[in-house]
């Protein structure tokens, strides 16, 4: 085990204690606002009923699925050399799921409701219902697969199947969340069978940048301080990984934007030219978020930079908010059935709520964070147990 | 246990069908499992709910309405069925009426100043006081104004009066009382331009009753039929019909601005404000020339051969008139040269469809040119009505099937008392004395009965004298007059004595605050607005006991005037109170008993409404007829015609006017127009207010009611569809003449106008309709209120408009008096 | 059991919201949240533009994409109520899926801003439960089929006045408002139409005046492509309504 380990130490309690100022600080006032407005103190209406608080629920719901899908290159498919990512892309996929339903459930009219309503009335139509099945599947795995690896036992029988389990949980989940966007049909933006793919592969690209900051960050933002195996995989294969997700993610992006502006149908036309496009915002998001790092990752030598590294991760999140919340408000900023009452494509901008709402989820996630680096060993691999005689000696800083 | 008490409230809830549809609605589950706090229906919803009848209150149509009442709380208005206007049917308004009721912003009870200053921006500092304080005040006041011989210097002013039992009892007030402003009414400041058109051409200074029902062909001068023309609800109905029915009744709207009519009408022309005239003078051109009028109404040529030719004059012996006056006049000295191509130079509508519209209107029978407020808000106001009024005489349509007439009085009961037996000697002096402080009916105004918008310019200059005390009832005209800031300048130093119930403009400026009830608690009677000609009247029974501390407008009235020093105490005395009159009033219809078998008083609360049908004269084939109880067969003479239907000098329909013509020096010297020509019906150049070089135009849209929308937060939300306007309104303006001047859609803009010398402005935020014509803007009146209830003065998110009063220059038709509204010109600007 | 369906002659039709306010004073629903709404369209520019509109009740649909997306079956189609659409207070979670999938926009989660300020639910706050408490309130209430004031954090809709039309005899084809045996069943917005622009009867019923008027003169689903098959068909010249397309400035 590596001493090395900031979050373990000082540091860490500084950003336990600075992370947990925030968090209750950012629900305080949340919550406050929905004690005495409810939820009108959110920005969104009866004609954009889903605004930035279910886009953040969807960025970290992706982000754990993409974590959950790098996790099973090493734990389902046998990529050893992405062994030493595993344990903490498992335990970060599962905090910030959490941290993306605490969102969820501040955004919701009546959110306790839903743990009788929605089993008991078994709507198996209903993408929604799905999700509640597969994200609660999802979150039992993680944790139950986890649990295993945190008791040393990453090669039994039962070990592999659950973390096939859980690798089929994340499929099933992240691919329904796209659906529930994508079998819209009444909303051509969005209607898309082909939606889960993307969704998977920009899920891949968020938990990348997930994976790679706070590793980076457990370290002191020092990849000498890593554990040997774990600075060759993010010198070797993982920065090569990120460069093809971040490539295809804007190749997919690039294809749907094609699409939209060749189309006719001013449902989609006009969401690329007169709300996406027209927006700096959105442009900055494309540009800074996901062309230059790609840009960046494309260099032989830069992309095993470790500054390098981290910007990229810190650009691409960045990058993956700005693009689920435009996917999310987007599909709704074409007014439908409304005549004269929306003059124009419907404006939505978050309210200082619902930013706070966004601030609290992220507090939520780094106050798991630090408590997992600080009670478990993330960097745990499989390697360990079995060097047992050499289990008790620091390891040595390389490179 | 939690689960069991939701499941059997939930019962309780489950209607006939209700216990299946548990069951069904929705596969497997448990159902109405719920820990979540639910309504008691038990406070609610087991009571009687009753109906009561009343009238509603939002704008002049008095559609009947039936309103519920559960436990003492009233919660829907329908219309009623047994109502002949509404016929279970109301428009927008009128079901908002339950906002009224519980305006939160109401008073609740009589109040007197106490900070003497007034103005936009002071604080009234109202307290609270009895009913017996807020009379006696009155009282006393108007007692020592009485005892220094000064009784003229009270006035009363009204808007919306209803019937017998508020605005009737204001002729025997001043009577007695000693003052000539017994009441100033709102005439002026509403329609009363087509009023005048008919009477100089008809003889009947009133509203047309029309027969939609079996016309073929309307054709619409600038009124909003489907918007705000009056009876609303009932003019929606009939339209209906008139789609429905076979033939199709064709529709030609002609207006300045594109708004539902205009839209649904199957021919519809944008024309330049205040040029209606020319374009029916044009018409009648084309009817005379192509010799499309009707030859039993009008009459023809001796030899039968049309002699009217586009700049020929014709011998007036060669024409033989029938049951019109002065046709061969008119077409010599006006109408000849009035063809389609001068109209179109004019109007800007171009001569071909001007040609199209004459031949249809005058081809199709029974065919109406009706109007309203858009032609005759102007300075040329009268002559335009009279010109499209004209159109009605041409195609025979007066007084026939499918064409117009005038509504018949209703056959009320005398009162218990009559006034000229309780006159003392300083009532008769006062008789006629002094003239009315608006001046109408005076050498000033000749041939008005109301100038409200002139009271403010008369008491500043002391010309005829200074008002001492005014009354309001229903009307505001510190808010809703032309230059509004003049009327708040000359009310500061009047004792304000406010009636309604709602804090208004006035209110900021009243001394004693005595608030009426509102509709539904109210006892009232209303005879009909004009609409098919039989007589009508309808009551308003209160639905619950009055929420505040208030009392009827007529019971405020009769206790005010019981106080009163003299004979005129036991007047009122006599009088008893609003029931009482009532009572009396209804006691003529035991000899008339309605249609519906209303012949008491206390059948006429269960109805709701007295009514009596037919309409008793209709013109057909070249006679009049009257009815006999079965049909109309009673042969009228001419004399029985010039008596009973067309009032003027010469019995006929005029086109040259005999009564314009009693007033032709004044009116040569108001308008330029020589003596031996202001009876004839012409074209007059409008005059334009305001110096600017854009028309602004200020409608009424389906849900302005009357005085209260602003305050209505359902009314708001539905204000402006034509441009999406909810909770505010919007400037509507054409997009080449926003971009002319930098106007994106959706910037702030400013007006201005000048008004009495000043220039003004107001602000208004503009979306771009490109239907509207370039040369005009539209902003619906109804914002701009500076007091009148939370939601009438919130600025909230939405910028409201200012006040399109402020911007309207007080300039009025001399011969009808109507306040030209619609005639400014104003300058637009991005603000 | 009938399948209650409604027809809109926009012939008819002027435009007027009465239905609007009939529905708002009936149901109790704040400014903005309209059930029933009347939309307005322009296209072209003077001195031909041309300007229609619209009434938009709930279109009841045959196939509801709001149903099939809640994941509490808190909306649903009782066929048993005529086909109605209702949502269940009781089970919404307000995740608002149903106001995504309504292609009609016919939905309101009214726990959002106020359209006209002041908000008229601090004018009369809330008692037991309910979203706000005025003093004009319907006495009707039935939490199960959304018929009343909503608590805070649900989806409400229209409910083509289900507290009328239930209590109707069985079997009757029309509902119709003229007829003074089944005025008080009516949908308020079918019963105040002055111009009598609106029906509402039994589209299970070939012998309707409903299916009648829907024949004759070849009555329209609106947004047909979406596959949601309304029950609330249009008559007459208005029923196309324009695509979208932005303000040009």
């Amino acid at each position: 085990m590596s001493d090395n380990n900031v979050m373990k130490g000082g540091l860490g309690t500084v950003l336990l204690i600075l992370s947990v100022i925030v968090l209750v600080a950012s629900f305080g006032f949340v919550m406050y606002n929905l004690m005495s407005h409810g939820h009108a103190s959110f920005n969104v209406s009866s004609s954009l009923p889903w605004g930035q608080p279910i886009s953040t629920y969807l960025y970290f719901a992706l982000a754990s699925s993409g974590l959950g899908l790098i996790a099973s290159l090493p734990l389902v498919f046998g990529f050893k050399q992405y062994y030493g990512l595993a344990k903490r892309a498992i335990f970060l996929a599962f905090i910030i799921l959490v941290s993306g339903m605490a969102v969820l459930a501040l955004e919701l009219g009546h959110t306790f409701r839903m743990l009788w309503a929605i089993p008991f009335n078994m709507q198996i139509q209903s993408a929604m219902f799905w999700m509640g099945v597969f994200y609660a599947a999802d979150l039992l795995f993680l944790l139950w697969k986890f649990q295993k690896m945190e008791s040393g036992d990453w090669d039994s029988k039962a070990t592999r199947t659950i973390g096939i389990a859980s690798f089929l949980g994340v499929l099933l989940a992240s691919g329904n969340l796209a659906l529930i966007f994508g079998m819209m049909s009444m909303r051509p933006f969005w209607f898309d069978g082909l939606l889960p793919i993307y969704f998977y592969l920009t899920a891949v690209t968020s938990g990348l940048a997930a994976l790679v900051f706070f590793t980076y960050l457990a370290y002191g933002f020092q990849r000498g301080a890593m554990p040997e195996k774990l600075q060759q995989t993010l010198t070797g294969g993982l920065p090569k990984l990120f460069a093809a997700a971040l490539g295809l993610t804007i190749l997919f992006v690039a294809v749907r934007a094609i699409t939209g502006l060749y189309s006719n149908n001013p449902e989609i036309y006009y969401v690329w030219t007169d709300y996406l496009f027209a927006s700096p915002v959105y442009i900055a998001s494309v540009v800074l978020g996901l062309l230059v790092p790609f840009a960046l990752m494309m260099s032989t030598s830069l992309r095993v930079n470790p500054g390098i590294q981290i910007l990229v991760s810190v650009l691409t999140f960045g990058g993956l908010f700005a693009e689920r919340y435009f996917f999310v408000v987007g599909g709704q900023v074409i007014p439908l059935f409304k005549g004269t009452w929306a003059w124009d494509m419907i404006q939505y901008t978050p309210s200082i709520t619902e930013w706070a709402l966004t601030v609290m989820g992220s507090a939520l996630l780094f106050t798991l964070y630090v408590l997992g680096e600080k009670f478990f060993n993330l960097s745990a691999t499989p390697e360990q147990p079995a060097m047992s005689a050499a289990a008790d000696q620091p390891r040595q800083a390389t490179a | 246990m939690n689960v069991l008490n939701a499941l059997i409230s939930r019962r309780r809830f489950l209607q006939a069908t209700g216990a299946t549809a548990a069951v069904a609605a929705g596969g497997v589950g448990l159902q109405g499992f719920s820990p979540a706090a639910e309504s008691q229906v038990a406070r609610r919803g087991s009571g009687d709910t009753v109906v009561t009848k009343s009238i509603c209150h939002q704008c002049p149509a008095r559609c009947g309405i039936n309103v519920y009442t559960t436990n003492g709380r009233v919660h829907g208005i329908y219309g009623d069925p047994g109502n002949p206007i509404a016929n279970g049917r109301l428009c927008p308004k009128g079901h908002l009426g339950t906002y009224l009721l519980y305006d939160p912003d109401r008073f609740k009870g009589p109040m007197k100043r106490t900070n003497p200053r007034k103005g936009r921006d002071e604080d009234p500092g109202f307290v609270p006081i009895s009913w017996e304080e807020a009379l006696d005040t009155v009282a006393e006041r108007l007692n020592r104004l009485r005892a220094n011989g000064e009784s003229h210097r009270f006035a009363h002013f009204y808007g919306r009066g209803w019937g017998a039992s508020d605005a009737g009892l204001y002729g025997d007030f001043g009577k007695l009382y000693g003052t000539p402003n017994s009441a100033i009414g709102h005439a002026s400041i509403c329609a009363e331009g087509s009023k005048r058109a008919k009477q100089a051409t008809d003889g009947n200074n009133s509203y047309n009753a029309y027969d939609y029902r079996n016309t073929n062909y309307i054709l619409n001068f600038g009124a909003s039929f489907l918007e705000a023309f009056r009876p609303y609800n009932y003019l929606m109905q009939v339209w209906g019909h008139m789609r429905s029915k076979s033939p199709q009744t064709r529709i030609t709207s002609i207006d300045v601005r594109m708004n539902p009519t205009m839209a649904a009408s199957d021919r519809y022309l944008m024309i330049k404000p205040g040029t209606d005239g020319a374009m029916a003078l044009a018409i009648a051109h084309v009817i005379l020339t192509e010799g499309l009028w009707d030859k039993e109404f009008v009459g023809d040529f001796r030899n039968g051969r049309n002699r009217f030719q586009t700049g020929q004059r014709v011998s007036p012996a060669s024409f033989q008139e029938r049951w019109t006056h002065g046709i061969a006049d008119w077409w010599n000295e006006e109408l000849k040269d009035r063809t389609p191509e001068w109209a179109e130079e004019i109007t800007t509508i171009p001569a071909r469809h001007i040609v199209a519209v004459a031949r249809e209107f005058a081809t199709t029978r029974p065919a109406m040119a009706i109007m309203e407020r858009g032609p005759t808000a102007h300075f040329n106001g009268t002559y335009n009505g009279m010109a499209i009024h004209a159109l009605n005489a041409l195609v025979g349509s007066m007084f026939a099937e499918g064409g117009l007439f005038y509504q018949m009085g209703v056959p009320y009961g005398a009162l218990p008392v009559n006034a000229d037996d309780y006159m003392d000697d300083h009532a008769r002096e006062m008789q006629g004395k002094y003239p009315r402080i608006d001046m109408a009916g005076t050498d000033k105004w000749p041939m008005t009965s109301h100038m409200m918008q002139e009271t403010a310019k008369h008491h500043l200059a002391g010309d005829p004298y200074r008002l001492d005390t005014a009354m309001f009832f229903l009307t505001n005209p510190i808010w809703s007059a032309p230059d509004p800031l003049l009327w708040e300048e000359a009310l500061k130093d009047v004792f304000i004595i406010e009636t309604s119930p709602y804090p208004g403009e006035t209110a900021m400026y009243a001394d004693i605050i005595m608030p009426e009830h509102t509709y539904l608690e109210r006892l009232q009677d209303s005879p009909t607005y004009p609409f098919e000609g039989w007589p009508m009247t309808a009551l308003r029974v209160p639905a619950v006991d009055p929420v505040y501390d208030t009392k009827h407008f007529g019971d405020i009235l009769i206790e005010i005037g019981k106080r009163i020093d003299g004979p005129m105490s036991d007047y009122y005395r006599e009088l008893g109170d609003v029931e009482n009159i009532l009572r009396h009033r209804a006691a003529g219809f035991a000899d008339n008993p309605g249609d519906n078998g209303v012949n008491d008083f206390e059948s006429w609360k269960e109805k709701g409404v007295w009514y009596k049908k037919p309409y008793h004269w209709r013109y057909w084939r070249g006679s009049f007829w009257e009815w006999d109880g079965e049909d109309y067969r009673i042969e009228m003479s001419e004399s029985d015609v010039r008596d009973k239907l067309m009032r003027t000098p010469s019995g006929k329909f005029e086109f040259k006017s005999g009564f314009l013509e009693q007033h032709a020096a004044y009116i040569r010297e108001e308008m330029d127009i020589p003596e031996n020509r202001v009876g004839l019906i012409q074209w007059v150049e409008p005059k334009h207010t305001g110096g600017g070089d854009l028309h602004f135009v200020t409608p009424k849209t389906p849900l302005h009611a009357e005085g209260r929308s602003a305050n209505i937060p359902q009314a708001q939300a539905y204000m402006q569809p034509i441009v999406g306007g909810r909770g505010t309104c919007y400037l509507e303006l054409h997009p080449e003449t926003a971009r002319e001047r930098g106007i994106a859609d959706g910037d702030t803009v400013r007006l201005s106008a000048e008004v009495s010398g000043e220039r003004r402005s107001i602000l208004a935020v503009a979306r771009y309709m490109p239907a509207h014509r370039p040369d005009t803007l539209v902003l619906p009146m109804e914002y701009g209120h500076w007091a009148q209830g939370r939601w009438a003065t919130a600025e909230g998110r939405d910028i409201k408009p200012g006040h399109s009063g402020d911007i309207t220059e007080n300039l009025s038709d001399p011969i009808s008096g109507l306040a030209s509204y619609y005639t400014a010109k104003v300058t637009l600007e991005k603000a | 059991m009938a399948k209650w369906g409604m027809v809109i002659d926009l012939d008819k039709c002027t435009g007027c919201q009465a239905c609007t306010t009939a529905c708002s004073m009936e149901n109790n629903t704040l400014p903005g949240e309209s059930w029933q709404d009347v939309l307005f369209y322009h296209e072209g520019e003077y001195p031909t533009a041309q300007m229609k509109w619209l009434p938009r009740p709930c279109m009841q649909c045959e196939k509801p994409s709001c149903v099939y997306v809640c994941p509490t079956r808190a909306t649903y189609k009782d066929e048993e109520a005529g086909g109605i659409v209702f949502v269940d207070w009781n089970k919404c979670i307000g995740c608002k899926y149903c106001m995504i999938a309504c292609p009609y926009g016919v939905r309101f989660y009214a726990d959002e801003q106020p359209l006209v300020e002041p908000d008229i639910r601090d004018v009369y706050p809330g008692e037991d439960g309910q979203m706000w408490s005025p003093p004009y309130q319907n006495p009707e209430q039935d939490w199960r089929r959304g018929i009343g004031i909503q608590p805070k954090g649900v989806v409400s809709k229209c409910t083509f006045c289900h507290h009328k039309v239930s209590k109707a005899p069985e079997g009757v084809a029309d509902l119709d408002e003229d007829d003074p045996e089944l005025v008080e069943y009516v949908p308020a917005c079918v019963r105040t139409c002055p111009p009598k622009a609106r029906f509402f009867g039994d589209l299970d019923n070939p012998e309707s005046n409903v299916n009648r008027l829907i024949g004759d003169k070849k009555g329209v689903r609106l947004l047909d492509h979406t596959g949601n098959r309304p029950q609330v068909y249009y008559l007459g010249a208005g029923a196309g309504i324009p695509a979208f397309s932005p303000r040009k400035s």
